[in-house]
């Protein structure tokens, strides 16, 4: 029975591992594709990185010209996209540095501070597509809200307020929706981890 | 339809430009280096795998995603440290962080079911039954201490322990003493 006491004589009577590998073996192993969690958590971040944009590119283009030359939205709407795009080069940018960080050669503590800080980029990102969804969101709704258009189709007497505040909490539910989703999945993602860096880092 | 393609290519670029670790300038006499470095150290990597896994299967599994990080990574062992010291933090980083369990396969948490370890061969020689019951009681620790647990067995110094894990000494010692007490009480309840 092995105790604290002679765990390391039992420890050093283990002989070769049954299922010791020829160097053929080998070889062929160290060719195989890895399935490590770094390379699904990259895949995940690509599709994270593109999926919130990717409704433009099957928008109905000239019916969202029409739509913000109606509203006189087009002048705001290309401010929004061109800072829109550089924000998302700059975090691409980042998740790249991040990334590349990323190396098996590491301590272990650092390996998992660097998986986070990659995936802390991805969050941020999130984080601000919603926040620049909620600010153009508002943004077109208080121009058609005021715009003569939209009055002119209202009956007489609607309350302004009750629009406002149905249009927001629609809008808001699905902002939160997309928050939700994203939050499962980093969840999936690093639960583990996280508890294991959190058990590295106690130091009680 | 053109948009489809433009995106199909981007995500295809980017994709490769982020993904693709070339072995380009890598001869076959690095290949040939690195299976017999490995072949002469695998031991370190099976009483890893032992430690994180728990049936045979996944032993084998585990071991082919260690193999191929320390391919990936061997081109920039310089040397600076032990191979056999690299070879531990890699095998650590890749059974606690990098290595994607399937769930059949692999239990390395701490509430663990004793049944599921039957898959493991049965030994009938004394020392053998007496290593298998050493590893059933690191199967119940955590991931880092398990990692801690080896390093002792394997008689490592606190500082290589710190350097290992990218914790401080100190720390090392409160979780190595910590870790011991735990391992009592599994072995000795």
């Amino acid at each position: 029975m092995p105790t604290l006491e002679n765990i390391k004589d039992v420890w050093k009577k283990q002989e070769d591992c049954k299922y010791n590998f020829s160097k053929q073996e080998i070889f062929e192993m160290m060719h195989l594709k890895s399935s490590s969690a770094v390379k699904w958590i990259l895949i995940i971040s690509i599709l994270e990185f593109i999926l919130p944009n990717i409704f433009l590119l099957f928008f109905d283009y000239q019916g969202t010209v029409d739509f913000y030359n109606k509203y006189e939205l087009t002048g705001i709407m290309g401010v929004y996209f061109v800072i829109h795009f550089i924000i998302i080069l700059f975090f691409i940018y980042i998740f790249y540095t991040n990334y590349r960080r990323i190396s098996a050669e590491q301590s272990v503590k650092e390996l998992m501070e660097n998986i986070l800080r990659t995936r802390k980029t991805v969050k941020y990102y999130i984080y601000y597509n919603i926040a620049i969804a909620g600010v153009i969101g508002v943004h077109i709704f208080y121009k058609v809200f005021q715009s003569e258009i939209f009055l002119e189709q209202l009956p007489e007497n609607t309350n302004m307020t009750l629009i406002w505040v149905m249009a927001l909490l629609m809008f808001g539910f699905v902002l939160f929706l997309f928050w939700l989703v994203y939050r499962l999945i980093y969840g999936f993602l690093l639960r583990k981890l996280k508890l294991n860096y959190r058990e590295l880092e106690k130091t009680e | 339809m053109y948009r489809l393609y433009f995106l199909n290519f981007v995500t295809n670029r980017l994709f490769l430009l982020l993904i693709n670790k070339s072995t380009k300038g890598v001869t076959k006499d690095l290949e040939k280096k690195f299976v017999s470095d490995l072949e002469k150290h695998q031991n370190i990597i099976h009483k890893v795998c032992r430690t994180y896994t728990i049936n045979e299967a996944a032993h084998k599994d585990l071991f082919q995603e260690i193999t191929i990080q320390l391919w990936k990574a061997y081109p920039k062992f310089r040397g600076e440290s032990k191979f056999s010291t690299w070879m531990y933090r890699v095998a650590f980083n890749t059974a606690i962080s990098l290595y994607r369990k399937s769930k059949k396969n692999v239990d390395t948490g701490p509430i663990y079911d004793n049944l599921k370890e039957l898959e493991y061969q049965d030994y009938n020689d004394e020392k053998d039954k007496q290593i298998d019951m050493l590893y059933k009681a690191i199967h119940k620790l955590n991931d880092i201490e398990k990692a801690l647990a080896l390093l002792y067995l394997e008689d490592k110094s606190y500082k290589e322990i710190s350097k290992t894990l990218g914790i401080s000494e100190i720390n090392a010692r409160v979780k190595m003493n910590r870790t011991k007490i735990k391992l009592k009480k599994i072995l000795n309840p």
